[in-house]
């Protein structure tokens, strides 16, 4: 079973600063492993252990990319592939087009996971638009993950049902994080880590005639969620009813 | 929170131009491990609705043992430094498992340093890989910094040794397997370690702590406790200096668990006292709780600095024993000062509320354990006026 896991080094969303005019710093923000993708990475590890084979991850992304590639390389990934370009400048349809060109460049296969969206930008349309580059089925939002001999069938996390599927391999899926609970790495698994193959590969020479649609982030600001900050005084009993009369007349619970 | 932030990520790149990367990926590593799986217990801990076990087997397995000991016995071969700042992440998680772990870890640096090799390939894979839990027993009910004075012996009788006497005040007791024990033959204090269960070994009740009560506390005692001959450390006569070096690595380490007490503490009342109102704004924006603020930070960044500096005197091969002990003296007071601040910033809600007034408990053993405060002073004085003459 071969299994390629697109991860992203993604600006730690928890440590983002932003400026008062609501402009987020990313200029020298701290960065990680996009949350979801532990979960993609985690359920290629899971899949390998059950049936073998080997867990590439790849990554579009600076240098810096290289602290997640070595990061999924410590949970227990093979061998890691970055090419070279800055996610916050490329477009997610050159993002795929890449990621296409790389899993194409190293044969054939069986499973090509992502997560749902990146935990920075979260677009969530790498994963669908690498499955149409690669001309392969797609499988968004899995849950649950079973594979059996050449087909797989997994369980669809939608917004108010869950829909079961079944597609013949290679495929490509998004995880959401409900799918499993990401290992940590061992101290000792993380200092190896960094004597695992990682090839490096620049866009040009892997995709020559790949090009972008052109559409670019124009302006990114933080948006500040308006609270109501209703207060209701008095004996608990009538506070309560007020409080569930708020809560039903904002349709919070049933009329 | 990120338990491993950025300021620790900057000082790591100041000490470690070149490698700090991987250090960096280590610590954060735990830092995160920490976030999830121990933070969110530790008041349990204190309250006793939860014990330290699991989580303890947890950070053993994830290898924070293993971090400044050499591979060959089961190590990582990282600087004393990085396993320093380990130990500061973990005392801002839970400060009671930072002390079970700092004194295992003492155990081993004992059996490492004056041990002989078998003895280091025999015990130090166990202490590291936290299959073996390890207690240090050196200190008495009537005999403790001045360890030359202890009462327990050790007589030699064939091919073994019968320990009797008894430990007080001992981290691990009851949990441990290993038990690196301290005690007088005709030549002086001696080193021996004990593997349990041993029918001459026995504890007393856990002993009721104000504070790190995640840790359990005893008195161990020896009645005709046997030992094989194979497992006196180093040479007879020769244990109190071995306790004196030992204790002076874990000096460095205990000034950096209390830096981490000491930031978890402040982490809370910053964050109580931006949101907290009176008089119509925020106390944060009164001055008198904004020096506290201020001297709060500068404590914990010079805590830091100091065991960063003595941790790294030690990795050069220098003599860092004065080092350790003023970041030991500086580090304790300045987290006991600081959990205090971050109890007045809180007010009523800080004396009321075990997970606030939990970090000045927790605090208020270290400027008393692995040395007091006023032995520490003691040392630190005597070099420097044995150095100005």
């Amino acid at each position: 079973m071969k299994i390629a896991v697109c991860v992203k080094h993604a600006v730690d969303e928890a440590e983002l600063k932003v400026d008062s005019g609501g402009n987020p710093q990313l200029a020298g923000a701290a960065s990680k492993m996009s949350t979801f993708d532990k979960n993609a990475v985690e359920e290629a590890l899971r899949v390998k252990a059950a049936h073998s084979g080997e867990v590439v991850v790849i990554s579009v992304g600076t240098s810096d990319a290289k602290k997640t590639l070595k990061e999924a390389l410590a949970m227990g990934a093979d061998r890691g592939v970055l090419i070279g370009a800055d996610p916050l400048v490329v477009d997610t349809i050159y993002t795929a087009r890449l990621l296409a060109a790389a899993i194409a460049k190293g044969g054939q296969y069986d499973i090509v996971l992502c997560s749902e969206g990146s935990s920075d930008s979260y677009s969530g349309l790498v994963p669908p638009m690498l499955a149409e580059v690669l001309g392969l089925p797609y499988i968004g939002y899995v849950r649950k993950l079973e594979i059996t001999g050449q087909s797989a069938k997994a369980e669809r996390s939608l917004e108010d049902s869950v829909e079961v599927v079944e597609a013949p391999l290679p495929f490509v899926a998004s995880v959401v994080s409900e799918i499993n609970e990401p290992r940590y790495p061992t101290l000792i698994q993380i200092m190896q880590a960094g004597k695992k193959p990682m090839e490096e590969l620049s866009p040009q020479t892997l995709a020559p005639d790949a090009k972008a649609l052109g559409s670019m982030v124009a302006s990114m600001k933080a948006q500040a969620m308006a609270r109501k900050r209703v207060v209701f005084e008095g004996p608990p009993g009538d506070v309560a009813k007020k409080l569930l009369d708020a809560l039903t007349t904002e349709g919070v619970l049933p009329k | 929170m990120a338990i491993y932030n950025a300021e620790h990520r900057r000082l790591m790149e100041m000490f470690y131009p070149e490698e700090h990367e991987d250090y960096s990926q280590v610590l954060s590593s735990l830092g995160k491990f920490m976030e999830k799986e121990i933070l969110p217990l530790s008041s349990k801990f204190d309250t006793g609705e939860a014990q330290i076990k699991g989580a303890r087997k947890g950070l053993f397995e994830q290898g924070l043992s293993q971090i400044a000991f050499p591979t060959e016995f089961g190590g990582l071969g990282l600087p004393f430094c990085v396993y320093s700042n380990a130990i500061e992440l973990l005392g801002t998680a839970d400060a009671s498992i930072a002390l079970s772990v700092e004194i295992h870890n003492a155990v081993a640096e004992g059996i490492h340093r004056f041990g002989s090799s078998e003895q280091s390939k025999k015990y130090l894979p166990r202490i590291l890989s936290g299959k073996s839990l390890a207690s240090f027993t050196l200190t008495e009910p009537a005999s403790g910094s001045d360890a030359a004075t202890m009462a327990t012996t050790a007589t030699k009788k064939g091919g073994e040794y019968s320990i009797n006497g008894s430990k007080m005040f001992i981290t691990n007791a009851g949990d441990a397997d290993l038990y690196l024990a301290f005690a007088k033959t005709s030549k002086g204090p001696s080193c021996f370690i004990i593997e349990a269960p041993n029918p001459g070994l026995s504890f007393g009740a856990d002993l009721k702590k104000m504070g790190m009560r995640g840790s359990r506390t005893s008195e161990v005692v020896f009645s005709d406790c046997r030992v094989p001959e194979e497992n006196l450390v180093g040479e007879e006569g020769k244990g109190a200096d071995y306790a004196k070096e030992i204790l002076h690595g874990a000096r460095i380490i205990v000034a950096a668990l209390n830096v981490g007490i000491a930031r978890i503490a402040y982490d809370k009342s910053l964050a109580y006292a931006k949101q907290r109102k009176a008089f119509g704004k925020t106390i944060s924006e009164f001055q008198l709780i904004r020096e506290k603020i201020a001297d709060m930070k500068a404590g914990i960044s010079a805590g830091r600095l100091l065991y960063f500096y003595a941790s790294r005197i030690r990795e050069m091969g220098g003599d860092y024993s004065s080092e350790a002990s003023q970041a030991k003296v500086f580090a304790t007071e300045m987290s006991l000062k600081v959990c205090d601040d971050a109890i007045q910033i809180q007010g009523g809600y800080g004396y009321t509320t075990d997970d606030v007034h939990r970090h000045w408990r927790d605090a208020r053993l270290l400027t008393i354990g692995e040395g007091t405060s006023e032995v520490l002073r003691m040392l630190i004085s005597r070099r420097e006026l044995a150095s100005s003459q």
